[in-house]
């Protein structure tokens, strides 16, 4: 078995996370990622029948809240953090390339 | 200079009353002290103008609250209106929050202040401090070692006694480990005790936040104020109890459980000395203590590494250079502003747990190792739920180790989280547990025990870590002579 990820298997990863990789750090994640599968792979061995799982260690049932109308942000404050912006409008760069 | 912040808050409380003292006198002392104690490095933003103003303020308003006036610390992935919090981040270096976390306002409506935000690993990833932005945070008991982490600045800062009270949070150890390690009280609450929301995410099904003090009754106090129902997080339930209630009651008669795995080789023969001093102790007062075993605890950090990961890669995704935080100038395209936010924004650290949390959650593997690590996740926590019908409470090491120095190499994937074994477990089950120190290294470095309850039965929990903190009476201030005064 080969003891690293190969690169592309690398950008494709980092293309999901949508982080840019320096040539340095593709090096690094093919032997670290590999590292880490290795050891997850340790549970694929364990035969655990429960189908009926939770996602969150929490059983308590949930509730359904009053849909009721209330006082929220205005857009002067909704915007107080936004790096780019353009009256009541967020900027964003381009989206479609020609 | 004085040194009110040493008394426990009823002293202070009745000083308060007698109007020997002021609010004001209490924040000027606590900001005194962060100046004493710089090199701590324990805060990333001071709150130094607002929290005279609210000292102020105070000082026209009845003492109604046992917290009034009392100093705090905010761990600083807690969001607080108009006051920068960065969850220790270059990508949020900037930010001003635009609202209150359910917790500041509670906070806020119990009269306490709000002193500065407490520096932390970067987005809680890390058990040492040192992945922080803003730089590592140092251990008051001796500045060349680690605090702990995540929750670092907040363990610092208690135990130095520049704040009495500091909120941490906890995804696998974040407020346990560091109050071992600094000699402090920290509780994990059940999963669901205290409300998320403000909370900056990282692993959405193990976050929570929690109280960290310097002593059992004080961390009660604190809880009662932080928990209970929020509508803005449906995983937040109702408390209608006082967490005090059972401080001081005898413990004749408790049965109390020590997983196997707690007494492994990994952990330091000092620690597994103070422990077993503890449970003679306890058998001393009529306790039952038994060995159990619990299923896949030992899998536990590998579970950990699946489930926390791929939540904080999919948490983390909001952080787009868009609408807040750190954002890359002149890109060429929407992808690349996002491609170089990201990649100049986040710390190694953090990049790195999005890149696991990607992986593992990519294609099959999302099949293969994520939902099987729920299955086993659940097991576990059945298996938890069972001893629990037959014991009163769980005890055993917090950590395997005391505070290490810093400096200590970071790049380990599969290594970093051995400094958590004994705390992710908890998390996984969603299981309230407490860090009470129990004594001293021969290197004189604080060394802790966990105790852990079932779901909601925190109260238990404090009953027994108040018996044992009676019982050996420790002197708990670094600046006490380095401590050895009652040692």
């Amino acid at each position: 078995m080969e003891d690293k990820l190969s690169k592309e298997e690398v950008l494709h990863v980092a293309d999901l996370a949508r982080i840019e990789v320096s040539e340095e750090e593709i090096e690094t994640y093919q032997i670290k990622l590999k590292e880490l599968l290795n050891e997850v792979e340790k549970i694929e061995s364990i035969n655990d029948n429960d189908s009926d799982y939770m996602i969150a260690p929490w059983s308590n049932n949930a509730s359904y809240r009053e849909d009721i109308e209330e006082e929220m942000l205005n857009p002067k404050e909704a915007l107080k953090n936004v790096p780019r912006k353009s009256g009541n409008y967020i900027e964003v760069p381009v989206v479609i390339n020609e | 200079m004085s040194r009110y912040l040493d008394l426990d808050i009823v002293e202070i409380n009745k000083l308060l009353k007698e109007g020997k003292i002021t609010p004001t006198d209490l924040v000027e002392e606590s900001f005194l002290r962060i100046e004493e104690n710089k090199d701590l490095n324990a805060f990333i933003t001071l709150n130094k103008e607002q929290a005279l103003e609210e000292a102020k303020k105070l000082e026209n308003e009845e003492i109604d609250t046992i917290t009034f006036g009392i100093p705090i610390a905010i761990k600083d992935n807690i969001i607080t209106k108009d006051l920068r919090t960065t969850a220790a981040s270059h990508m949020l270096d900037n930010f001003i929050p635009i609202y209150d976390a359910d917790v500041i306002k509670k906070i806020k409506d119990n009269k306490m202040i709000i002193i500065g935000k407490a520096n932390m690993d970067e987005f809680a990833m890390g058990s040492s401090n040192q992945t922080s932005y803003f730089k590592p945070v140092a251990n008051p008991w001796n500045k060349a070692l680690v605090p702990g982490g995540s929750s670092g600045g907040s363990a610092a800062a208690v135990s130095s006694r520049v704040v009495p009270f500091a909120l941490g949070s906890d995804t696998g150890g974040s407020i346990r480990q560091p109050s071992s390690f600094c000699g402090i009280v920290g509780l994990k609450p059940t999963y669901g005790r205290v409300s998320r929301y403000g909370l900056i995410a990282f692993a959405s099904s193990l976050d929570q936040i929690g109280p960290m003090t310097r002593n059992v009754y004080e961390n009660a106090v604190l809880l009662n104020i932080i928990c209970g129902k929020s509508k803005n997080d449906l995983t937040s339930c109702e408390t209608n109890e006082d967490f005090t209630r059972l401080i001081g009651k005898d413990i004749k008669g408790m049965k109390i459980a020590i997983p196997k795995f707690y007494v492994n080789d990994a952990i330091d023969d000092e620690i597994k000395d103070k422990l077993n001093s503890i449970i003679k102790l306890l058998e001393e007062n009529g306790a039952e203590i038994s060995y159990v075993d619990i299923k896949y605890i030992d899998k536990a950090v590998t579970l950990y590494q699946i489930i926390a990961m791929g939540e904080a890669s999919s948490n983390l995704a909001r952080f787009d250079g868009i609408r807040y935080g750190y954002s890359y100038e002149n890109p060429e395209n929407i992808n690349d502003l996002y491609l170089k936010t990201r990649r100049y924004g986040f710390g190694p650290e953090v990049k790195r747990r999005i890149m696991i949390g990607s992986y593992l959650l990519s294609g099959e593997n999302a099949t293969t190792y994520y939902n099987k690590a729920l299955a086993i996740r659940d097991d576990m926590r059945n298996s938890f739920l069972d001893v629990f019908k037959e014991y009163d409470l769980i005890i055993g090491p917090t950590a395997t180790t005391k505070a290490y120095p810093l400096g200590k190499d970071l790049d380990d994937a599969v290594k970093a989280f051995m400094d958590d074994v004994l705390t992710i477990p908890v998390n996984m089950a969603g299981l309230p547990g407490l860090n009470l120190p129990i004594g001293f290294s021969t290197d004189h470095l604080p060394i802790g025990m966990q105790i852990i309850g079932s779901s909601f039965e925190e109260a238990k929990i404090y009953q027994l870590a108040s018996f044992i903190e009676k019982k050996l009476n420790l002197d708990l201030n670094p600046n006490h002579n380095g401590g050895r005064e009652n040692d």
